[in-house]
């Protein structure tokens, strides 16, 4: 690990601090996980009831599938938690950021690298508890190796969008601390656009237009599809096609607000 | 030779926005805001050669963190010029940036859960610093700074002092060519602050870096550079030598002697203290020649000394006369 | 009692006059709650395209319950967390010797002295919710179904102040309840929905641990005719017992305290 340089190098040395500072704080981020699996519970729940009234199924969807859909979500939730961009003001104040404009680097590296260190150790604190709401849910699956396949690369490209995404929104704060109000209008599309309230399929039809627009639905609602759902192989790989394309969609607007928010920084200190 | 740092001119204005107390304002205020312009360096040059270490003296708001923020990138400059080992520190250029360190006293960059060791490796990575290279800098660091066994324990363990050391220890891994320490030895207690203090001293003679220094502590000045700057309110009032300092600014002078006779003391200058025979006087420079004369010739004076008085009273001097000018 | 009532309302006055400061924060607030009052009718909606009833509640008795949890869900941002929260704080920091020497109850002294106004923008919102809901009912509303209402909620915001506070409480034993907190705020999400929809173990939980159902379902309960005797009584004799064991851990965990800073 000691011989690598430049930025895998920086890849490698941040994403071991990562695991190692997360797993002291195991017991911590046991309850962060619990806490974040009530939201897709209660979803289930009462997707769950509504098929049980409805015959069984809502808009084709079985209660097994649903619990299949809600409990792959929380593993995707696990992997598509990324620095948040409520954190930049502190950042900002506490003088953290201009520690990182002295270095020769791309901040962004940084919280790239160690999120995803942090994944090994939230995945494998996830595990236990993915087993007990399979048990208690009783989820249906189909499940084909393809499927898994894609769903190992298409986790990252969730992973990798909602980091630019919320990156652009954390660089929000250079120019304004009142970001609370555009952040509730962020996060309340991406709760109800990207597959995160409920399966894309029931969203009325103009709604669903709008979300295959979005990049939204590639950070949830896709990767979910992938293992939960019966997506066909020509379908799986447009996925992952349109996540690149997101991907560097997100890449390209990071770099430009960069520009722009580094000049203002510059400009009117911290 | 170019010096390293050169600065002309260099201005930097901050728009604050104004804010009043009272109901009727802070509606006013939603609608229009009113601001006004905050000069926080106001028109300074300077420059520093390679190798030399520059202090920084000011209280606080001087201005001197502004200058350093603007010679390290952070802050772009209002108006004027700064150039550092030939770059324009705001383009904040990847050759630039790894030539230089900037270490603040009381800001943390090491991982709080981790050793510093765990750090290091991070800012080996990101300097690219060759692996042999890194490991004999990083263990003469730790052993200059005697933090050997404090590297191993996480930060979060450590005391502000150690701390320190291990933050300037990580500043140093890629050896820059320039440094610049914004209150190093703040919140420190007198020992560290002594231990800092040589290990800069030792870490300019064998490295020969260029360091620039602030600090409103005068000991740090004192201890480490020949030459001070003395900023207040954005602009230099002193660009010199230490020594120079006192001999220049310096009105008064104090007079001890052992002075038998006491009478009419209080004519000739201010009487400091009295400890038996030993009296202390403070006399305006141009008399004291003369004041020296009239102890020896009507006193029975046996021994005099005149002294400067100590730096410090004299830097509150120049401020007190800095404020004064318009 | 009257003491207390009076210490009371004097912090929440001086806590109202300083956040008044902060007019620009009401406009924001006020945006922040409609969009999340928004986005919950949107979810309504969503269910209420697939199914008539859920739980055995209509969609418009389950406006009345979206209300309800709008109206407690502020009540909880005003003034319950942010005085938890400084709880917390002053047991790390050692400040809370300080509200233990003042000459009035503690605890008292513990849960008012701060208040976050703008989120009382939820209150408001939330309380007209219920009504329009309640009002576009089918069948008359009685002044005793609105009574019910108004008693209901108030001894569901105590049970719910004492859940958190026992649960602030642990800090003086366990220095990382952050999480903690986190994990209940999220469970909070599981009061948009009446109680009935949660199979068996849920919904025992949500009654008995985290008293949602007692928060938002039953006082939900009195204005759709679901309000009975029974219930009521229940209601009250819950909520003492979880006053009375709020205290009882209160003086204990004082005592703990006052031991380990020795």
């Amino acid at each position: 690990m000691g011989t690598l340089n430049g930025l895998p190098g920086l890849y490698a040395a941040t994403a071991k601090a990562a695991v190692q500072t997360q797993f002291q704080y195991r017991t911590a981020h046991y309850a962060y996980i619990l806490g974040m699996v009530a939201e897709p519970v209660v979803y289930l729940v009462v997707w769950s009831a509504v098929a049980d009234t409805h015959g069984g199924a809502v808009g084709g969807i079985t209660a097994g599938q649903f619990a299949a859909y809600y409990i792959v979500w929380t593993l995707v939730r696990q992997m598509n938690i990324v620095f948040t961009p409520y954190g930049w003001e502190e950042r900002i104040q506490k003088g953290e950021l201009s520690g990182h404009l002295l270095r020769p680097v791309h901040p962004i590296h940084y919280d790239l690298a160690y999120f995803a260190g942090m994944k090994v150790v939230t995945v494998a604190l996830w595990l236990p508890i993915g087993a007990v709401l399979w048990v208690a849910f009783r989820p249906t699956f189909d499940i084909s190796p393809l499927e898994v396949a894609v769903f190992a690369v298409a986790i990252w490209g969730a992973y990798l969008i909602r980091s630019m995404l919320l990156w652009v929104l954390g660089m929000i704060t250079f120019w304004t601390t009142r970001v609370g109000a555009i952040y509730d209008v962020y996060f309340t599309a991406e709760l109800l656009l990207s597959g995160r309230l409920v399966p894309l399929a029931l969203l009325p039809a103009w709604a669903g237009g709008i979300a295959d627009v979005l990049p939204f639905k590639y950070t949830f609602g896709y990767p979910i599809e992938v293992l939960a759902g019966s997506l066909s192989t020509r379908e799986l790989l447009t996925g992952l096609g349109l996540q690149a394309v997101w991907t560097a969609v997100g890449v390209v607007l990071v770099a430009v607000v960069w520009r722009f928010g580094v000049r203002r920084y510059g400009a009117v200190g911290s | 030779m170019e010096p390293d740092i050169r600065v002309e001119e260099l201005e930097k204005t901050f728009r604050v926005p104004e804010r009043e107390a009272g109901l009727r304002a802070s509606v006013r205020s939603l609608v229009r805001r009113t601001t006004r312009d905050v000069v926080a360096v106001g028109g300074i040059s300077f420059a520093v050669d390679p190798g030399e270490m520059v202090g920084f003296l000011g209280p606080n708001g001087a201005g001197k963190t502004t200058t350093l923020k603007m010679l390290s990138g952070l802050l772009f400059p209002s108006a004027g010029t700064v150039r550092v080992l030939g770059h324009v520190p705001s383009k904040r250029e990847k050759d630039f940036l790894r030539r230089i360190t900037l270490v603040m006293g009381n800001r943390n960059q090491l991982q709080w859960d981790l050793p510093a060791l765990d750090t290091y490796a991070m800012n080996r990575a990101i300097y690219r610093i060759p692996e042999p290279d890194f490991r004999r800098t990083r263990d003469e660091l730790i052993e200059l700074l005697e933090i050997g066994d404090q590297v191993r324990k996480p930060v979060r363990q450590l005391s502000l002092g150690e701390r320190m050391k291990a933050e300037v220890c990580g500043a140093l891994l890629h050896s820059p060519q320039v440094l610049f320490l914004d209150e190093p030895t703040i919140g420190l207690d007198v020992t560290m602050q002594k231990r800092i203090r040589a290990f800069l001293a030792e870490y300019n003679a064998r490295q020969g870096a260029t360091m620039l220094l602030t600090s409103h502590y005068m000991a740090d000045v004192q201890a480490l550079c020949r030459r001070v700057v003395v900023i207040d309110h954005g602009t230099i009032l002193y660009d010199g030598s230490l020594r120079a300092l006192s001999t220049r600014f310096a009105q008064r002078q104090t007079i001890t002697a052992t002075i038998p006779d006491r009478t009419g003391l209080e004519s000739l200058g201010e009487v400091v203290s009295v400890d038996g025979d030993r009296v202390t006087l403070r006399v305006d420079k141009d008399r004291s020649a003369a004041v020296a004369g009239r102890l020896l010739a009507e006193h029975g004076v046996t021994d005099l000394t005149i002294e400067d008085p100590p730096v410090e009273d004299v830097i509150e001097q120049v401020f007190a006369a800095g404020a004064l000018r318009p | 009692m009257r003491e207390a009532l009076r210490l009371a309302g004097t912090f929440l006055r001086i806590g109202i006059l300083n956040e008044l400061q902060y007019r620009v924060n009401f406009a924001f607030s006020l945006v922040q709650s409609l969009i999340a009052v928004g986005t919950s009718l949107a979810v309504l909606a969503l269910v209420f395209a697939n199914t008539t009833s859920l739980g055995g509640w209509s969609a418009g008795e389950l406006l009345v319950v979206m209300g309800a949890y709008v109206l407690v869900g502020g009540v909880i941002r005003t003034v319950i967390q942010p005085n938890m929260r400084q709880l917390m704080t002053s047991v790390q920091d050692g400040t809370l010797d300080f509200l233990l020497t003042k000459p009035a109850d503690g605890q008292l002294l513990a849960s008012v002295r701060r208040v976050e106004l703008w989120q009382g923008v939820d209150v408001l919102v939330g309380t007209a919710l219920v009504v329009v809901a309640a009002v576009r009912l089918p069948g008359a509303l009685s002044l005793v179904d609105a009574l019910g209402f108004v008693v209901t909620l108030l001894l569901g915001l105590i049970a719910i102040y004492c859940f958190w506070l026992v649960l602030t409480m642990l800090s003086f034993w366990i220095t990382y309840v952050d999480p903690i907190i986190e994990l209940f705020d999220g469970m909070y999400q599981a009061g948009r929905w009446p109680v009935s929809v949660y199979p068996g173990w849920l919904r025992v939980g949500f009654t008995v641990l985290v008293p949602l159902a007692f928060a938002v379902t039953v006082p939900a309960s009195a204005l759709t005719g679901r309000l009975t005797g029974w219930l009521l009584l229940g209601s009250l004799a819950f909520t003492t017992v979880l006053a009375t064991f709020t205290r009882l851990i209160w003086h204990h965990a004082l005592h703990r305290y006052s031991g380990a800073s020795a």
